[in-house]
């Protein structure tokens, strides 16, 4: 009696957690062949095709940026965007094996969660090319596969250069900057894409403002709001202005913590201005749409190779956001130490260190 | 000494509040679950539903106050399973709440994809409760206490009237009393003419709604948006605080005040002092301080008799 009304539990909770999480695969149709273009464009004729992660279009993130990125190529290139939304992590590899079979010429996999997944379609399809946004490969991973990274520091330095201004020479700029020459910089966990946009950060607000005071402190987590908070709070007690955060979702928790005590924050990865206009000054930026566009012309003109490509600033795929409602605050002389900033990487004067132990810490 | 000052001031008191005051909630509410007899390792999963709950009901009404009204009886109603589980199925506590929490977090993920399409995170609301912050005229202005207890948010004032309303329910009320006989002594509970099933149910569902007013406290007044898993682990922080407060409320709200300010202490340390000391360790000390403080008190409390015990009563239908 007792065990059967278990095993009838068991399979009713199995069951409605089936419900949950049927596969759902939705194939989004698939983008009509672009019309008939009085000039041929070098990719006419080929598929680019991506599968999103569960995040799917949509995200403001990683996926819009990937499919950005597609319909850029397929609006200068003339390469076919494709895209797959994938429900669940099961989806991975069929939906990256499916496109291959369908015949493009290149699949994306979109984020780190799907590194698995691609590696195995890329052994599964050898004729097929794969990249994989934000994904390492590694020393198992098939030729046909390419690693997508990205120079954080790089996008650090920028950060750091405006905030390293803006705390000091241009506080007066805006009531929320005070006269203490301290900014701060939360982390997620320390992992060395995150040490990389620390250090980074670091070396570009020392590199206008030697005297400055970096703060900085680690949650230990990446979804932990609270968490963020608290470390933002922390530094704003202390005198902090701007808040730089390389904490993903923790880091929402610090953007919030800055808007709550009238400070200002910078976003990290993807443009996070949405996130709290007033406070959010700008963001270290990996630009996924600039470098999926990279990715398909690499296929095109025979480049594209297995291993994995470190897109930097000489790509422009790393960089910072548009300053938003802050473009009237930020002074031309901020704006100009950024673009030289830039143009002193691309030409090497400058090299951004990507480790504590470069800074002295 | 500088240092010490930044580290050691009125505000490290009152980050320990807003650390605590999550776990003080679902350990609270956890301690008049096993006080009742069920054990309830389903707080995280509860409270992570009332969190995401919270949200929705704040965004699509407007107004924060209804998000909590949604978070407290989501909490609540999928707390009725855990209850339905082992009270009326004879299930395994551990195990219903091992299901359950794993079921919260795919529930939450379905209905984020299916709301927002993406999971992850939710767009942030415009009001919260944190704008419903209230100085006490008065009170407030007292060096010191001032600031912790009479300049809060909300659920933080809340919860400090919860936990004076629990003591007194458990002491002196006559549910409170059936409550604790249930978990204590089942069949005597029953002989007298009251149902444990009844009793069991109310303490199951009292934690699911504590749990869920903890989920409202982290996404709708402490933060503005709903991340998935932004509970982090407090719902079993929780169930360590209980033990060590051994099964009484105002002993799990001290637990929980350990907790919470070895938590804004190490947040403090990381920020004052430049050591290049792996930030690890400064991490993980609440918890290593948590682990102590039950290892040490865990002999001087006692568990409810029944504690988890299943009990069946067969009734002539």
């Amino acid at each position: 009696m007792k065990k059967a009304r278990i095993i009838a539990l068991v399979l009713l909770i199995m069951l409605v957690a089936f419900g949950f999480t049927s596969c759902k695969k939705e194939e989004a149709a698939p983008a009509p062949a672009p019309e008939e273009k009085e000039a041929a464009l070098p990719g006419d004729g080929m598929i680019a095709a991506m599968a999103t992660d569960v995040g799917g279009l949509g995200d403001k993130s990683f996926n819009d940026g990937a499919y950005g990125g597609l319909k850029m190529a397929e609006e200068l290139l003339g390469t076919e965007a494709r895209v797959v939304q994938s429900k669940q992590q099961t989806d991975y590899v069929p939906n990256l094996s499916g496109l291959a079979e369908d015949g493009a010429d290149v699949v994306f996999a979109v984020g780190f969660l799907m590194d698995q997944a691609v590696n195995e379609a890329a052994a599964n399809n050898p004729d097929t090319l794969f990249a994989g946004i934000d994904i390492w490969s590694n020393d198992a991973s098939p030729e046909n596969f390419m690693g997508i990274v990205f120079n954080e520091h790089e996008a650090g330095y920028l950060a750091g250069i405006v905030a390293g201004l803006m705390t000091k020479e241009y506080a007066s700029a805006s009531d929320k900057l005070n006269d203490e020459n301290k900014i701060g910089v939360v982390l997620g966990m320390f992992i060395p894409p995150v040490e990389k946009y620390e250090v980074g950060f670091i070396a570009g607000a020392r590199s206008v403002n030697p005297d400055i005071e970096v703060l900085s402190a680690t949650a230990g987590d990446f979804v932990d709001q609270a968490k963020g908070k608290e470390l933002a709070l922390a530094m704003i007690e202390q005198g902090a202005d701007i808040i730089f955060h390389a904490a993903g979702l923790t880091g929402l928790g610090a953007i919030n913590a800055c808007k709550e005590e009238g400070v200002l924050a910078i976003g990290v990865d993807v443009d996070q201005n949405s996130t709290a206009p007033d406070t959010v000054l700008t963001s270290a930026e990996k630009k996924i749409v600039q470098a999926t566009y990279l990715a398909v012309e690499s296929v095109i003109d025979g480049s594209f190779k297995g291993g994995t490509r470190v897109f930097d600033i000489n790509d422009d795929a790393v960089g910072i956001s548009s300053f938003h409602s802050f473009d009237s605050v930020v002074p031309q002389a901020v704006k100009d130490a950024v673009d030289s900033a830039i143009a002193d990487m691309k030409s090497g004067k400058v090299t951004v260190p990507t480790t504590r132990a470069e800074i002295g810490l | 000494m500088e240092v010490l000052a930044q580290i050691f001031n009125t505000e490290l008191l009152v980050a320990t509040i807003r650390l605590s005051t999550p776990i003080t909630l679902a350990a609270v509410g956890a301690t008049i679950c096993e006080r009742s007899g069920v054990v309830n390792i389903a707080m995280e999963g509860m409270m992570i539903v009332g969190a995401f709950t919270g949200l929705i009901g704040a965004m699509f009404t407007g107004d924060p106050w209804l998000g909590l009204l949604f978070a407290v009886l989501a909490g609540g109603v999928f707390s009725l399973l855990h209850a339905f589980a082992t009270v009326s199925l004879h299930l395994e506590h551990v195990v219903s709440g091992a299901v359950l929490n794993i079921l919260a977090f795919g529930i939450v993920r379905y209905m984020m994809v299916m709301i927002f399409g993406h999971p992850g995170t939710t767009d942030p609301i415009r009001f919260s409760l944190k704008n419903y912050q209230w100085a006490i005229p008065g009170l407030s202005k007292i060096p010191v206490l001032g600031p912790i207890f009479f300049n809060q948010t909300p659920i933080i004032y809340f919860s400090f009237l919860l936990i004076i309303f629990f003591t007194f329910f458990l002491k002196k009320t006559k549910l409170g009393l059936h409550i604790k006989a249930a978990g204590e002594h089942p069949l005597a509970l029953e002989t007298i003419g009251v149902s444990v099933y009844k009793m069991r149910y109310t303490g199951v569902f009292i934690s699911g709604m504590m749990a869920g007013l903890a989920g409202a406290y982290l996404s709708i007044e402490n933060a503005v948006s709903f991340t998935e898993g932004m509970s982090s682990g407090r719902g079993f922080i929780a169930m360590a605080a209980m033990i060590s407060g051994g099964w009484t409320p105002i002993g799990a709200f001290i637990a929980s005040l350990f907790f919470g300010f070895a938590d804004a202490l190490q947040v403090r340390l990381q920020v004052a002092l430049e050591l290049s000391i792996p930030e690890e360790l400064f991490i993980i000390l609440p918890y290593v301080l948590t682990v102590v403080a039950v290892a040490g008190l865990v002999r001087k409390s006692r568990a409810p008799k029944a504690d988890g015990v299943d009990f069946m009563i067969e009734r002539p239908e």
